[in-house]
């Protein structure tokens, strides 16, 4: 999309936002910081004010421990920890004892995302997820421990989070660093953590001269990282997978970095060595600029015009550089510029799979509050859901993550063709309209009474559907599509037949015959509007 | 075109033309069935994507270099005897018995070393390059989308309507392909099973020209365009069928193969198929410790050999072979040396696959040379340029003129003889007008100049690049019509080389690369 042909920011200004502070204004930043607020949670940042929301956001809530569910899981107690149990000694129970505990990683982090609070940092460790890419590992329990430290870190400092990923096991395995060894370097770490990971690749201005570093520079940086294993994968006596140096395997020679490094020499440091290369990496204010661009394409716009770059992006790695590449000042300054709350850069992402998942039950205050089984089942099919749409949480399709977050120049396009839109609105009917997800001879629907009973005014048409809009879509709705959804809600009745019905379920909660009404026509008025392009959009 | 055009546009086309196509292609499906035009219109090209970067050394087997690969690479390297032989030179992998198979009957050819200058050994980067044909700007348009765009501008405004009721491009999964990025959108839609019907509910929303608004049209078009296309896709794969005994069910590209001959064979009009097989990224355990008969990258090149072939075997037992021609294409191709994971690392060139029956060549360039020294980081160097590929595939197999052709490229385009076997009739014209074709192109040992004569004397001679004479070819009187003159360029050392052909009706230059 040419962006001369778009309207753009009136505001390029990262000072802070100082405009009308409404439902709109706090609606948008917990959509863009969250998996999906409720009416009550936008109503209180409104009261709250913008500051006092961004402060609350910046919190990383305390989380537990993925637990036992699935009955293959013959190690860990029904309902515990198996983070720190073995395998069985039998090598045929492996793989089924790895499969329960897949699903059940699956079902907590799917889990966390239902029950989030007024907190950013789920949506910063996806951005983490996206940004390292590690997959599901042959062993649960790396894999798990891999989540723990982007979760721990989302919010943390991110020269620390690059060095703690590289010597993580998770990643070890991922990019070949377990089996990159003096003898036969493997350059597959090497190359993501300078193209990826930290500095960004830029134009190739030469043989093997990628702008910021060049292929000399992978060469030498496999052979700095040589040296680390892992161990205790899919063990039946170890109870961790661990990462541990092996000074043998470790190239002791002094590498020497291209001229884009100042052709500085790294001397053997043996297990730190890693440590002083990214130290060396992080020198260069590129990272920075790298870093900020995938966070205001994620936060905010895709479309990175030249006043984004002359403006918004040497702005946040100025303050990324100055507080030595912690996040939160960065972070902080963004949600709070007049920048991010400027009206035409709202409604400019489209929702990701999980975002639209999640949103669908998150908004709606609905959890399946069943038992460890059954929600554990529900949870890992509402994982399997997000993988079916394109996002499988633990599995980014490849070391880049999701093309979304980075293709041009369709970029948040790219999560929706023909195809895939027709099962978002299979996937949303199903919840809203039918069954619910099922698990266990039970059914998770959408928690429809909780939620139209906490709206402002749930017994007027039209606040509801005015409610509906303000927490669901970014940018209001026209006249027309309000009518249509309103017209759904009252069943082409009079408004007053609405007030009617919704109080005489008021007046006798417990009883079906009232409330089942009630219930079917929000019911009907939300599958229609899952299936608005607004609702698709964040 | 202006936004707003396109905005008013898509306006008038959501008002009643779904409703308008789905009564016109029924109607176009049951006129086209098995009717087979060898016309470029109703030429199909599949594509099928190596993704992570292939290792071609292990794929297609310069058996004239296996001392040395044996050094470059002993724990992965296919067993000598278990090489399957094309010629003396070259072999397969032994999983690929399907594509020897084809080769063996002129209906598989390889191009070897094809890659581009100046090699960046990014997934990402270098996808893009090979999706777009562009290595110097910033990608936004793929090749077919280029080339779409040229034929059915303004996309998707207006689109489908009761001419073209099909989708440009198909993608065959859940995701579309950036080979088909278009200036204003992708021509491909994506597919995972054409036998699913469906109809998604209508939208009103219109696009108020911000980013937001844009996302809204998306939409809309989407919903639109779902319903149109679903539809169309839905009649072909019914109205088609599928004969070949060889497909397996349990090979994803096979299935997926099965369903593209359905819909073609159901006459969809669809010009582009897109397939994609991922895990080429062989970083470690390409081959099992115990044998490097087995492992990862076998049953890779197993499952792409048997898919293609079953295909090849559907097309011809449907009276389709002159319409549908294959390729395959990867990022890269992998380091010569291998690492200690029985893996290989991110490298250069390597070897493609044409398919179907208009093939022109067996094989296109030298083997590459391997050395007997270990040297870090080293690739297969490149000799033909993936662009040219895609250049010599628009020309030959969709008929695209040379001029239009070129324009779709940033570079100075050699075009090869790939495709253009079945062509009866579409050269002569293009001949006529004083020219000559020369293929291959590089060459190595011998080239073939063709062009054509009104009985009359032809005197062809090749100039080195200063024009100094280096060899006469032919000299004396030739009958009217096309000619095919061999030249043996076998003693010639490298480079470039003008060739004259002096007719009394006028002069023809036309240049030859001479490759080592």
């Amino acid at each position: 999309m040419p962006q001369d042909e778009v309207a753009q920011p009136i505001s390029y200004s990262m000072a802070p936002y100082s405009g009308a502070w409404t439902k709109a204004e706090a609606g948008h930043l917990l959509r863009r910081t969250m998996f999906g607020p409720t009416n009550q949670q936008i109503l209180t940042a409104e009261t709250d004010g913008m500051a006092t929301t961004v402060n609350n956001l910046l919190q990383v809530p305390v989380i537990g421990e993925p637990i036992a569910h699935d009955s293959q899981e013959i190690i860990a107690g029904f309902g515990t920890s198996w983070v720190n149990s073995v395998y069985p000694s039998d090598p045929l129970l492996v793989n089924s004892v790895a499969e329960a505990r897949n699903k059940s990683l699956a079902a907590w982090i799917i889990g966390r995302l239902n029950t989030e609070s007024v907190s950013i940092a789920e949506k910063m460790t996806l951005f983490w997820q996206n940004h390292f890419a590690a997959p599901f590992t042959g062993d649960p329990r790396a894999t798990y421990d891999y989540h723990a430290l982007i979760y721990n870190n989302s919010l943390g400092n991110f020269k620390q989070l690059v060095k703690d990923v590289t010597i993580n096991p998770c990643m070890l395995l991922f990019l070949n660093g377990a089996t990159n060894t003096l003898f036969s370097p493997n350059e597959n770490y090497a190359r993501e953590l300078l193209e990826l990971f930290t500095i960004g690749k830029g134009p190739q201005i030469g043989s093997g001269d990628y702008t910021y570093y060049k292929e000399e520079d992978i060469a030498a940086g496999a052979k700095i990282l040589t040296g680390y294993i892992v161990d205790g994968l899919a063990s039946d006596t170890l109870t961790n997978v661990t990462a541990s140096f092996n000074a043998t395997l470790h190239d002791s020679s002094t590498k020497i970095l291209s001229s884009h490094f100042g052709g500085v020499s790294i001397p053997d440091n043996g297990a730190n060595e890693y440590s002083d290369y990214i130290d060396i990496i992080f020198q260069q204010n590129e990272v920075a600029n790298h870093i900020c661009r995938k966070l205001y394409r994620y936060f905010v716009n895709f479309d990175l015009t030249t006043s984004v770059e002359s403006d918004i992006i040497p702005v946040m790695a100025a303050t990324m550089i100055s507080n030595n590449y912690e996040v939160i000042p960065v972070i902080a300054e963004l949600l709070s510029s007049e920048h991010f709350y400027d009206l035409s850069l709202r409604g400019t992402l489209i929702k990701g799979p999980l975002d639209m998942l999640l949103s669908v039950f998150n908004s709606t205050e609905s959890v399946p509050g069943f038992d460890i089984l059954t929600d554990g089942i529900m949870y890992s099919t509402l994982y399997s859901y997000g993988d079916v749409l394109g996002q499988s949480y633990a599995s980014p399709p490849s070391v880049a993550g999701w093309p979304a977050y980075y293709q041009e120049p369709a970029y948040s396009q790219l999560w929706i063709n023909a195809t895939h839109l027709r099962l978002r609105f299979q996937l949303t009917d199903f919840v809203t309209l039918y069954t619910g997800i099922p698990g266990n001879g039970n059914n998770w629907k959408l928690n429809i009474l909780t939620f139209l009973d906490n709206l402002s005014s749930p017994a007027d048409a039209i606040a509801v559907i005015d409610d509906l809009v303000d927490v669901f879509v970014p940018k209001g709705m026209d006249a027309v599509q309000k009518l249509i959804l309103k017209t759904i809600l009252t069943n082409g009745q009079p408004d007053f037949e609405w007030t009617i019905e919704y109080g005489a379920y008021t007046a006798d909660p417990g009883n079906s015959n009232v409330s089942d009404p009630v219930r079917s026509r929000v019911e009907a008025v939300l599958a229609r509007l899952f299936q608005m392009p607004e609702f698709h959009t964040l | 075109m202006k936004r707003r055009d396109f905005v008013r546009n898509m306006a008038l086309v959501s008002a009643g033309t779904p409703i308008l196509v789905n009564n016109v292609s029924l109607q176009s499906v049951g006129k086209t069935l098995f009717d087979v035009s060898k016309s470029a219109e109703d030429r199909v090209l599949v594509i099928i994507r190596l993704n992570g970067g292939n290792d071609g050394l292990n794929t297609v087997i310069p058996r004239d270099q296996y001392a040395n690969l044996s050094i470059q690479r002993s724990n992965i390297l296919i067993p000598e005897t278990s090489v399957l032989p094309l010629t003396t030179e070259v072999g397969l992998h032994p999983s690929m018995t399907g594509i020897q198979n084809m080769f063996n009957n002129g209906k598989a050819s390889i191009i070897q070393n094809v890659g581009y200058p100046e090699q960046n050994r990014s997934h990402f980067r270098s996808m893009d390059i090979w999706s777009s044909g562009l290595i110097d700007s910033n990608p936004t348009t793929g090749w077919m989308g280029r080339k779409l765009d040229s034929d059915y501008p303004g996309y998707p405004t207006g689109y489908p309507n009761s001419t073209d009721t099909d989708p440009f491009a198909i993608s065959m999964g859940y995701g579309v392909s950036s080979t088909c990025q278009g200036i204003m959108a992708n021509f491909s839609h994506a597919v995972s099973n054409p036998f699913d019907v469906f109809n998604l509910t209508g939208s009103g929303v219109v696009n108020d020209g911000t980013y937001y608004g844009d996302h809204m049209e998306y939409l809309k078009t989407l919903i639109d365009q779902a319903n149109a296309f679903g539809a169309q896709i839905n009649a072909a794969a019914t109205a088609g069928n599928t004969m070949s005994t060889l497909y397996d069910p349990l090979n994803e590209l096979s299935t997926q193969l099965q369903y593209v001959a359905q819909m073609i064979s159901g006459g969809l009009k669809s010009k582009v198929y897109i397939l994609n097989i991922n895990g080429f990224d062989t970083h470690d355990a390409q081959v099992d410790s115990a044998s490097t008969l087995t492992g990862g990258h076998a049953e890779l090149l197993k499952g792409l050999s048997d898919a293609v072939e079953a295909f090849q075997d559907d097309l011809s037992l449907l009276g389709l072979e002159e319409r549908v021609m294959g390729m395959t294409f990867s990022e890269f191709g992998r380091q010569v040396a291998s690492n200690a994971s029985l893996g290989t690392d991110h490298g250069d060139a390597a070897p493609l696959f044409l398919f179907g029956t208009c093939l022109n060549t067996n094989i296109l360039g030298p083997n590459p040379v391997i050395s007997d020294t270990i040297v870090n980081q080293i690739g297969v160097p490149m000799q033909i340029d993936f662009r040219d590929v895609y250049a010599s595939v628009l020309h030959d197999w969709f008929g695209v003129s040379t001029s239009e052709v070129q324009a779709m490229f940033e570079h100075s385009v050699t075009f090869y003889s790939l495709m253009n076997s079945c062509n009866v009739g579409i050269e002569e014209e293009e001949l006529s007008k004083n020219k000559a074709i020369i293929y291959p192109n590089p060459a190595f040992d011998n080239a073939t100049i063709r062009f054509t004569a009104l009985n009359e004397w032809v005197k062809i001679d090749v100039y080195d690049i200063q024009h100094r004479k280096v060899a006469s070819i032919y000299d004396g009187k030739l009958t009217q019509g096309r000619h095919d003159v061999k030249l043996e360029i076998i003693d010639l050392s490298a480079g470039e080389y003008i060739i004259q052909i002096q007719k009394e009706s006028g002069l023809v230059h036309t240049k030859l690369l001479k490759v080592k």
